[in-house]
């Protein structure tokens, strides 16, 4: 299980790396290390999700038994979560790293170990633990089992075996992990705030922060969400992306319905997050967005089954 | 150790809570395998950590006795041909088919067999078999396959028997049992060779992890009191909190941190929540329990400045978000957050928690109470419940100190949601106690009335709990939560605010309220109190109707219980039977040789005498035993006495006197 000496390899690596702490860095070990591992380094996807669970390439990749080992950056987009950039680690917007593995090879959590190190997080320096935490999304019908990966109190990671997506078993178990990047690199850089992560690895004038980058995309989107976003405007694309995805069923186009159902669901957060949404319309639009999803993902195995 | 077996499943992170009872489990199921096989062993033991699962099987005999062993054979519906075949194989006849569950089994004796090749099997109905709460599979990608269901991925096998490897192909979990392990995941990953349990045991302590679940949480705790002793405080005991830290390390490291001032004005019961549930850290105490700006963090490796900072950094962000939610949430009053409630649905189809409040305000009396469940839900909609639900109530009570409500209001939205179970504490206070049971008799009443009760292990609305806490407040309190009216009364109104709310609840509500808070009052007396049936049943059964006074009705067959064990108690329930059956009916037996009427008349001279001594004795014992003595006497007299006589006036003397007795044997003995 233990792959011999590996500790040893990836810890001398980074002490002969000349390396620079920035959060482009960080990215950029991650993807070299998931390319080299055999993955497909893919590029996020091009639409609001609210997790990188949403991409395509991992739920309807999950589904039957076709092998694929993909990794990649997805911003996500949480509207109820903006806090005008003035709480220093909640964010609307923020990065996960998402690397999907199916089926999940001999000792995926070592693997995982492994990654952190090649990015230069000192292990030994950290408390790691496993904390029980079983994901559930019943919006794709999808449940899994695995833990919230800890680092000193914080959660910095979630790890997933998929058991069941669309509501179907899986018949070759994948495992997702999903790094939180601004969590790690603001371990990685001891700093206190999201927005003083260094996000370019400059020391001098140029240097530019997370904040520098962001902040004001923070705060004029936590503006939008909560106080200015159109909720009539809102409701009507909400409608048509349902309908739309209903017809693209109709004609068989499973990846663009569910784009449709994707959005339909960032529409639901914005109007959840404008505060428009009651709670007995809100299990409403749930269950909307759970039958499209569903709808998506049982058109996807039908059309792996007869291939 | 010669004939010792070990075996131990390591697996990837077995999730804390599941730890201690796989535990009992493991060495039970374990035991009950080792039997099925017919092996001869002494003892059975298991060990637990965060990742695996260890039995030791001491003295373990190198082959098995003779068993006989079941096989299945074809379905009955099977074609001739093939149960044939299968009795060939077996060499049996058609008699010896045994038929279960639409297949054909056969008792097949199993040859002595040597242990080292049942090992394997062994371990694979262990796997199989082991209850896990919940489970998993994983792919095997050599087999092409899903593995068995373990709690997680297992990912090494160690088996050793009689001091000598047992290399084995376990297929359900595509793993080779193999003669080593590896210790503490971070502080020893390389693999350890082993060659006993001894070895093991001893391997392990040098390898970061500690086997002895009961040693590493005595471990953490000492080791917390120690560090909060030097510096004058105590450590609040927290048991679930121990459990779980105990399952998340395999070898403890115990630090002390320091809370920043800032955040100690927030609510005790805002800190501790979110040190304890949130971060898992342990919270202390001045000696005068009042909470400390510090905490103990338990971790699985030596914990280093950096590691502490991140620690603090945590805590710190939580608690700043906690402080955001408290000035906010303050600034806006509980009736403003009161309004809110129509937004939160209480339950589909019985509207939203805002028409939850009307209804209980229904049956609230005082203006105390008016106040009280008019804000008692509004915490609800503040930011800070909706971020630590667990403080529901608590939150509520919090701000109503800040806008300065009564004490009596404030402490009765505190402890309106206790109790929360069967050994949770009752609300100190009367309005506490009294908006409880309306919160909870609404629940019972709207839920019922719409048809939904609890089946088997289904009760997702709790309502099993609901009865059982009014029951607790109507027995157990030192208050009348019902005061001057009746449960009916209550029942009723709730039924018709539902009714004006435009909620239809079916005709037959009261009746099912009554019949199932009644029916779970007989299994709190039963399973909780440990009142024996029969007593429950006397004492319930005495009641000519559902709305009783559960207290006394807890009282009486508490009285009964203690009773039955008495000798002499089947005596008096047989003289009662004997005497209820006589009054009953209209006349008696007319086949009595009634020649000696004096002798008659004395016998009933005797019995009334007795009764009414009773009267003068004080002592308990004493007025038992009286009452054998009298039911002793009422049995001769059935037996000897025409009660029924034909003299009007004898007749009704002889149903006076039993009418005594009857009322005495209630009075005294509670049964009837």
């Amino acid at each position: 299980m233990v792959q011999w000496g590996a500790v040893d390899t990836f810890e001398s690596m980074n002490q002969d790396k000349d390396r620079v702490n920035s959060f482009q860095n960080m990215i950029f070990d991650l993807q070299k290390f998931w390319a080299d591992y055999g993955c497909v380094i893919m590029q996020p996807y091009d639409t609001e999700v609210g997790a990188g669970t949403s991409h395509f390439a991992t739920t309807l990749k999950a589904i039957g038994d076709e092998f694929w080992n993909a990794a990649f950056v997805q911003p996500c987009r949480r509207p109820q979560d903006g806090r005008y950039a003035e709480n220093p680690n909640r964010t609307q917007y923020y990065y996960q790293y998402q690397v999907i593995l199916k089926p999940a090879p001999v000792d995926p959590q070592e693997l995982y170990l492994d990654s952190l190190r090649s990015i230069g997080f000192n292990l030994s320096t950290h408390d790691i633990r496993f904390v029980e935490d079983d994901w559930e999304n019943p919006s794709l019908g999808a449940a899994g089992v695995g833990w919230e990966i800890w680092c000193d109190g914080t959660e910095i990671t979630q790890f997933t075996y998929f058991q069941q997506v669309g509501g179907i078993g899986c018949s070759v178990v994948p495992v997702e992990i999903t790094y939180g990047l601004e969590r790690i690199a603001t371990f990685m850089q001891k700093v206190e705030s999201h927005f003083d992560i260094n996000w370019n690895g400059r020391e001098d004038d140029k240097k530019l922060t997370y904040g520098d980058v962001l902040k004001r995309f923070e705060k004029e989107f936590s503006a939008y969400n909560f106080d200015v976003a159109s909720i009539d405007m809102l409701l009507e694309h909400f409608n048509d992306y349902e309908g739309e995805c209903q017809r693209l069923l109709a004609h068989n186009l499973i990846m663009p319905a569910y784009e449709q159902c994707v959005k339909a669901n960032h529409c639901f957060n914005l109007l959840d997050a404008r505060g428009v949404v009651s709670v007995t319309e809100k299990a409403w639009y749930i269950s909307r967005v759970r039958a499209m999803a569903k709808n998506c993902c049982q058109a996807w195995l039908d059309g792996q089954e007869s291939r | 150790m010669q004939k010792e077996l070990l075996l131990e499943i390591l697996s990837e992170e077995i999730p804390s809570r599941f730890q201690k009872n796989a535990l009992v489990n493991s060495s039970s199921l374990f035991t009950k395998i080792l039997n099925e096989y017919g092996t001869n062993f002494a003892s059975v033991t298991s060990h637990i950590s965060s990742r695996r699962l260890v039995l030791v099987v001491k003295y373990l005999s190198k082959k098995t006795g003779n068993v006989f062993k079941e096989k299945r054979g074809p379905r009955v519906t099977a074609p001739e041909r093939a149960i044939t075949g299968f009795l060939s194989a077996n060499g049996k006849e058609a008699s010896d088919l045994i038929e279960r569950n639409g297949h054909y089994y056969l008792n097949i004796a199993m040859r002595s067999e040597s242990i080292t090749e049942l090992i394997p099997q062994i371990i694979e109905d262990f796997i199989l078999k082991m209850p896990w709460p919940k489970s998993m599979r994983w792919y095997l990608e050599d087999q092409r396959m899903l593995s068995a269901f373990w709690v997680r991925p297992i990912r090494s096998i160690l088996c050793i028997y009689d001091e000598s490897p047992i290399d084995a192909f376990i297929e359900s979990v595509g793993i080779n049992t193999c003669d080593y392990t590896y210790g503490h995941r971070f502080l020893s990953p390389e693999p350890i060779r082993v060659s006993d349990f001894d070895d093991y045991a001893i391997k392990l302590k040098q390898n970061h992890v500690i086997l002895d679940y009961r040693k590493k949480t005595s471990a953490i705790n000492d080791e917390l009191v120690q560090q909060a002793m030097v510096m004058g405080l105590y450590v609040s005991y927290d048991g679930e909190l121990l459990e779980e830290v105990t399952g998340l390390v395999e070898h403890p490291f115990v630090r002390v941190g320091v809370i920043d001032g800032e955040f100690m004005k927030l609510p005790a019961a805002v800190l501790s929540t979110a040190m304890r549930v949130h971060q898992k850290y342990f919270t202390m105490t001045y000696p005068d329990l009042i909470l400390a700006p510090y905490y103990g963090v338990v971790t699985n490796v030596p914990i280093t400045d950096d590691m502490f900072r991140g620690m603090n950094r945590v805590l710190r962000a939580r608690l700043s978000d906690a402080k955001f939610f408290y000035k906010e949430d303050t600034d806006v009053t509980l009736e403003a957050f009161a309004q809110r409630l129509s937004n939160i649905v209480f339950q589909e189809n019985l509207g939203t928690m805002a028409q939850k409040v009307d209804r209980m305000m229904s049956v609230a009396n005082s203006k105390d109470e008016h106040r009280a469940v008019a804000l008692c839900k509004a915490d609800l909609s503040t930011q800070m419940v909706s971020e630590f639900p667990e403080l529901q109530g608590a939150i509520g009570e919090i701000y109503a100190r800040v806008q300065d409500e009564s004490e009596n209001v404030a402490r009765a939205i505190g402890e309106h949601y206790k109790p929360a179970g069967a050994s949770d504490v009752l609300p100190d206070s009367f309005t506490g106690a009294r908006i409880s049971f309306f919160d909870k008799l609404d629940t019972l009443v709207g839920l019922l009335g719409i048809g939904i009760t609890p089946s088997g292990s289904k009760d997702p609305f709790a309502l099993r709990r609901s009865a059982l806490c009014i029951i607790r407040l109507l027995c157990d309190s030192e208050y009348d939560v019902l005061g001057e009216d009746n449960l009916s009364w209550y029942i009723t109104t709730l039924i018709n605010a539902f009714s004006e709310q435009g909620v239809a609840l079916s005709t037959d509500t009261l009746e099912s309220v009554h019949r199932f808070l009644t029916g779970r009052l007989k299994v709190y007396m039963t399973d909780k109190l440990l009142i024996a049936q029969e007593a429950v049943e006397s004492s319930i059964s005495s009641f000519d109707s559902f709305d009783f006074n559960y207290k006394n009705a807890m009282i009486k067959a508490k009285k009964i219980s203690s009773m039955i064990k008495r000798p002499g108690f089947n005596t008096i329930k047989e003289a009662l039977k004997r005497v209820l059956g006589i009054i009953g009916k209209e006349e008696g037996r007319q086949d009595f040789d009634e020649s000696d009427v004096s002798f008659i008349s004395t016998y009933m001279d005797n019995l009334r005498n007795h009764i009414n001594i009773c009267k003068e004795i004080n002592e308990e014992a004493e007025l038992f035993e009286k009452i054998v003595w009298i039911s002793e006497l009422v049995l001769e007299a059935c037996d000897c006495v025409l009660i029924h006589d034909i003299d009007p006036e004898l007749k009704s003397q002889n149903l006076g006197l039993l009418n005594k007795f009857v009322k005495l044997v209630k009075s005294n003995i509670g049964i009837e």
